[in-house]
């Protein structure tokens, strides 16, 4: 638990909330969160300075091998417990729109671990992330990702069975014309950088964190 | 020399025509015999006809009856999906919270889900060429099978927040593997242990030690304690786990192409054989064939003076669909280095 008290200032309140988010401590980011409300605290600077950057410091963790898998989805679960309660707060808009990311595991497969954490720092980066689980068909990437003005898909996958449903959404696209439009990128165990040339991809990244340094920079590109 | 004359030789020091070579063919056995993957489900004697007809048709030195890592945890409940014509996965655990781990019971292996047909086939392919070659069946570890029964993220959350709940479920997965491991023992084959889950992909090296290394531990024990020796294959990466590994008694470590094999060779090399590490999906089933010759004599030049031993072998199972040449190309590069290994064959 925090030792968060009334008396300090946002500050403080902002490193309590990310110190919250990367000791695990839910109950602790709950009501550092509740108290940052209480206090009128600005929500938007609450979740950028405390719970956002809590879970990059964890994402550098996960990066230098300090914390596993178990570590980071604990990390995740005291971030969104915070940003359910801070959310309803943010009183002034974001300078602008959120990008899109549609992200899912491609038909064929049910692990979805990997596109978890993916999607668990894309959150955390500013991205607003369309979630199309697991088992997904090529086509309804394609058409979430018009659906929604996304601008980049992010296609997952452990099976090497089902590596050919990711060349499916590129070329997908390619044939509707839409190529252009969408910045493509993939991962997961059997996917390498030749494949993801060799696919026509965009990029590809060995880890959730660098999945999304590669987003950022693809994003940028699409916008 | 059958792969059986070449293991005994090897492992006694003695000369051997060339090192043995595994490329972990699994499903690849349908292409053989030209049946769907699905047609293994339920049929003992086709996964059987089918191992028999790839180990034939590519002379490498371990059968292991393997379809995918689910049965056991199938056996208990856990929903499995059957595509028509590719590896079967897993579509829901069998339970989705700790308060229903009371609800699981251990396998009956002559009884539940597949298992009787899975035990049939590697009674059959012993049967058929056991004689010759080292015929294994692949058994999923306790913690494996654990997140299969109530889904991986379940199972790691609890592992920081209620880790007897944890121990509970691997107790009943541990309970079940050892009953399987004996049915696979009497049926003439050796268990060979995949523990894919306690990758440090996935939980940390400490967490393996308190999770996935007093059941491996046990059901490797039981194993010996039969006089066989075991195979320990866990994914990805893995270099903090090596010494946790070889203590669970395991005589070999299979190691994936996300480890490095020379540094392995250094750390446990002179306490375990070592296995590996061409990449099954980068090398194996995209590659070329000269890739694949090209990535073979690296493994070899990286552990093939490994103090217990080196078994030439692709970092982990091989897709289906990976091409005959390149399992040809893996063996053809083995049988051209030879015995006694010139590093000059190695270039």
């Amino acid at each position: 638990m925090t030792n968060q008290t009334l008396s300090d200032s946002p500050a403080d309140l902002y490193q309590s909330l990310s110190d919250a988010v990367v000791g695990m401590d839910e109950d602790g980011v709950r009501a550092l969160a509740t108290a940052a409300v209480e206090r009128g605290v600005d929500a938007y600077t609450a979740i950028d300075r405390g719970l956002v950057d809590g879970m990059s410091r964890a994402g550098v963790l996960f990066e230098t091998e300090e914390y596993f898998i178990p570590e980071l989805l604990l990390c995740a679960d005291a971030m969104y417990a915070g940003l359910d309660i801070l959310r309803p707060h943010i009183v002034r808009a974001s300078t602008r729109a959120r990008q899109r990311v549609v992200i899912g595991v491609v038909e064929g497969d049910t692990h979805d671990i990997g596109k978890n954490l993916v999607k668990i720092m894309l959150d955390a980066s500013g991205f607003e992330v369309i979630d199309l689980g697991r088992d997904v068909p090529p086509q309804r990437f394609v058409d979430e990702a018009v659906a929604q003005g996304a601008e980049v898909i992010a296609l997952s996958t452990l099976m090497t069975t089902t590596m050919d449903a990711m060349a499916e959404v590129v070329t997908l696209l390619r044939d509707a014309g839409l190529r252009d439009r969408f910045r493509v990128v993939v991962g997961g165990g059997p996917i390498s950088q030749n494949f993801s040339d060799r696919i026509g991809a965009d990029g590809y990244s060995a880890s959730a964190p660098g999945a999304v340094k590669l987003v950022k920079q693809l994003a940028g590109e699409a916008a | 020399m059958t792969p059986i004359e070449r293991f005994a030789a090897y492992g006694r020091g003695e000369p051997i025509d060339r090192l043995p070579c595994v490329p972990i063919v699994g499903n690849t056995a349908a292409r053989v015999i030209g049946v769907k993957v699905s047609e293994f489900r339920g049929n003992g004697k086709l996964i059987a006809d089918a191992q028999v007809a790839a180990y034939r048709r590519f002379g490498y030195d371990v059968i292991r009856v393997f379809t995918d890592l689910y049965t056991q945890a199938e056996a208990m409940g856990a929903r499995v999906h059957y595509p028509d014509d590719e590896t079967a996965y897993l579509q829901a655990p069998a339970i989705d919270s700790a308060d229903r781990i009371g609800t699981l019971r251990p396998a009956d292996p002559h009884r539940d889900g597949n298992l009787p047909h899975h035990l049939e086939a590697m009674e059959r392919t012993v049967q058929a060429v056991g004689h010759e070659a080292v015929v294994t069946g692949a058994l999923t570890g306790p913690f494996t099978t654990a997140s299969f029964l109530i889904g991986t993220e379940t199972l790691v959350r609890l592992a920081l927040k209620n880790p007897a709940a944890v121990h509970q479920l691997c107790g009943i997965a541990l309970e079940a593997s050892l009953a399987y491991a004996e049915a696979i023992l009497d049926a003439g084959c050796t268990p060979s242990v995949t523990d894919a889950m306690c990758s440090s992909k996935v939980i940390s090296p400490k967490q393996f030690r308190e999770f996935g290394f007093p059941y491996l531990k046990k059901l490797i024990g039981y194993i010996n304690s039969r006089g066989r020796a075991v195979t320990l294959h866990i994914c990805g990466k893995t270099r903090g786990i090596w010494e946790a590994m070889a203590d669970t008694g395991a005589a070999c470590l299979s190691i994936d192409n996300d480890a490095d094999l020379a540094e392995a060779k250094t750390k446990v090399g002179d306490r375990v054989r070592l296995m590996g590490n061409v990449p099954p999906s980068e090398t194996m089933l995209q590659g070329t064939t000269a890739e694949v010759r090209q990535a073979t004599r690296r493994v070899i030049a990286q552990a093939h003076d490994n103090p217990k031993g080196f078994v030439v072998a692709s970092g982990c199972s091989l897709p289906v669909e990976t091409p005959f040449a390149n399992i040809d190309a893996m063996l053809d590069a083995v049988r051209e280095v030879g015995w006694p290994i010139r590093t000059e064959a190695l270039a």
